[in-house]
């Protein structure tokens, strides 16, 4: 009698030992599991950030960004604010957007296009104070004693990556009096320099670096890039 | 022959930034030839122009995606059968050719008015006409008369 009481006890308590067990790999199961759903939209989150950061301007959107752009300069050129031009100044532009809105945008980069306006109006005072600095650095060259001239070919590899920064350091160096960009192959600077200072300022890179810092590219974090960036986080939270 | 596309990335890059305000010039001076100095020839120059800019860059084969022979032979004759059109329509009404005078009944819009509309409509005939025939002489010259690559491939399914 006694033994048969502590033999049901017994399978009694394994069963109850059992379906904590069951009930203790339900609870691991489900933690697993939202511990990997969390890590999902962690990482669906993450993916969102970078690719709304890269995300590439559709059609509509390029074709309308044209359009202003184009209609902007229209109302500049035209000055005949009537109802019959403007409406002409409509049509062309919408014409000229139609066919060329894959020239003005063809890269969009990650990047605000805001902030690289503002800093590339913020660029063109200093580039004007090297035009003029350079510019008396030529005057005294050319005044000067002749052994002070020393022309050469000076070449460097850019690290800035998209087109638009390319050609606006290759303008920027062209702009300067005494340097000249000859040529851009594979991402390699072959410029004129017409004398050794001239060379020297160049090769500082300090051009290039606050071009990277406008367009925001290569390995180049200023203070500036995270400010900038502040709001962005702010607003993700 | 210049089918390539250039490789020298400044020119590659200004071009593509240069060639929406050389169009939106053009149909400016187009458009406002009654006023300001220009009109249907210059502009369809400068129009002309940016279409031989867009074929020295990014090849022949890129343009031609975007304006193809037949269409420009096609714009090439719409233009000037605008502007004969506006000449004839004003013979059909009763002036001389091209009095645009007489467009008043169809315009409804006063004898000064109907003039300058009457310029703009040539004016914008000969604008497509000068484009068309500008590209077309020079596309004649970068393929050496020859069918471009395209062409030449529909030719060769065809046959």
């Amino acid at each position: 009698m006694e033994v048969t009481i502590l033999v049901q006890a017994t399978d009694e308590s394994f069963e109850i030992l059992e379906k904590a067990r069951e009930r203790s790999r339900d609870v691991l199961d489900i933690a697993a599991r939202l511990t990997s759903e969390s890590q999902s939209v962690q990482r669906k989150r993450v993916e969102a950030i970078f690719k709304g950061a890269r995300q590439t301007k559709t059609e509509i959107t390029r074709f309308a960004a044209t359009f202003i752009i184009l209609f902007g300069s229209w109302l500049l050129l035209s000055g005949h604010y009537d109802l019959f031009h403007i409406s002409i100044g409509v049509l062309c532009c919408g014409l000229v957007s139609h066919a060329t809105h894959d020239l003005l945008f063809a890269n969009p980069r990650a990047g605000d296009m805001r902030v690289i306006v503002k800093r590339f109006i913020t660029y063109i005072p200093w580039l004007l104070y090297q035009i003029v600095l350079s510019n008396m650095h030529v005057v005294r060259l050319a005044l000067g004693p002749r052994n002070l001239l020393d022309p050469k070919i000076i070449q460097f590899k850019t690290k800035l990556e998209s087109d638009i920064s390319m050609v606006t350091l290759a303008n920027s160096i062209t702009l300067t009096p005494g340097t000249i960009t000859v040529d851009i192959r594979d991402g390699v600077y072959y410029v004129h320099a017409v004398s050794k200072k001239t060379a020297e300022d160049l090769m500082t890179g300090e051009m290039e670096d606050r071009i990277a810092h406008i367009f925001m590219e290569a390995d180049h974090v200023y203070v500036q890039d995270t400010l900038d960036m502040a709001p962005v986080f702010v607003a993700l939270k | 022959m210049m089918t390539k596309q250039s490789d020298d990335v400044i020119v590659k890059t200004l071009s593509r930034l240069l060639i929406p305000f050389m169009q939106i010039y053009a149909l400016y001076v187009i458009a406002h030839g009654h006023y300001s100095p220009g009109g249907g020839f210059q502009g369809g120059v400068i129009l002309g122009a940016s279409l031989i800019l867009l074929v020295i860059t990014y090849g022949l084969d890129n343009a031609l995606r975007k304006m193809s022979e037949k269409l420009n032979t096609i714009l090439c004759s719409t233009g000037v059968f605008i502007y004969a059109g506006i000449g004839a329509l004003c013979l059909v009404l009763g002036g001389n050719f091209l009095d645009y005078a007489e467009l008043d009944p169809i315009l409804h819009v006063g004898i000064a008015q109907a003039r300058s509309l009457g310029i703009l409509g040539v004016e914008v005939g000969v604008g497509i006409t000068v484009m068309a025939a500008m590209a077309s002489i020079f596309l004649d010259i970068a393929t050496g008369g020859l069918p471009s690559s395209k062409e030449k491939n529909i030719q060769g399914k065809r046959a």
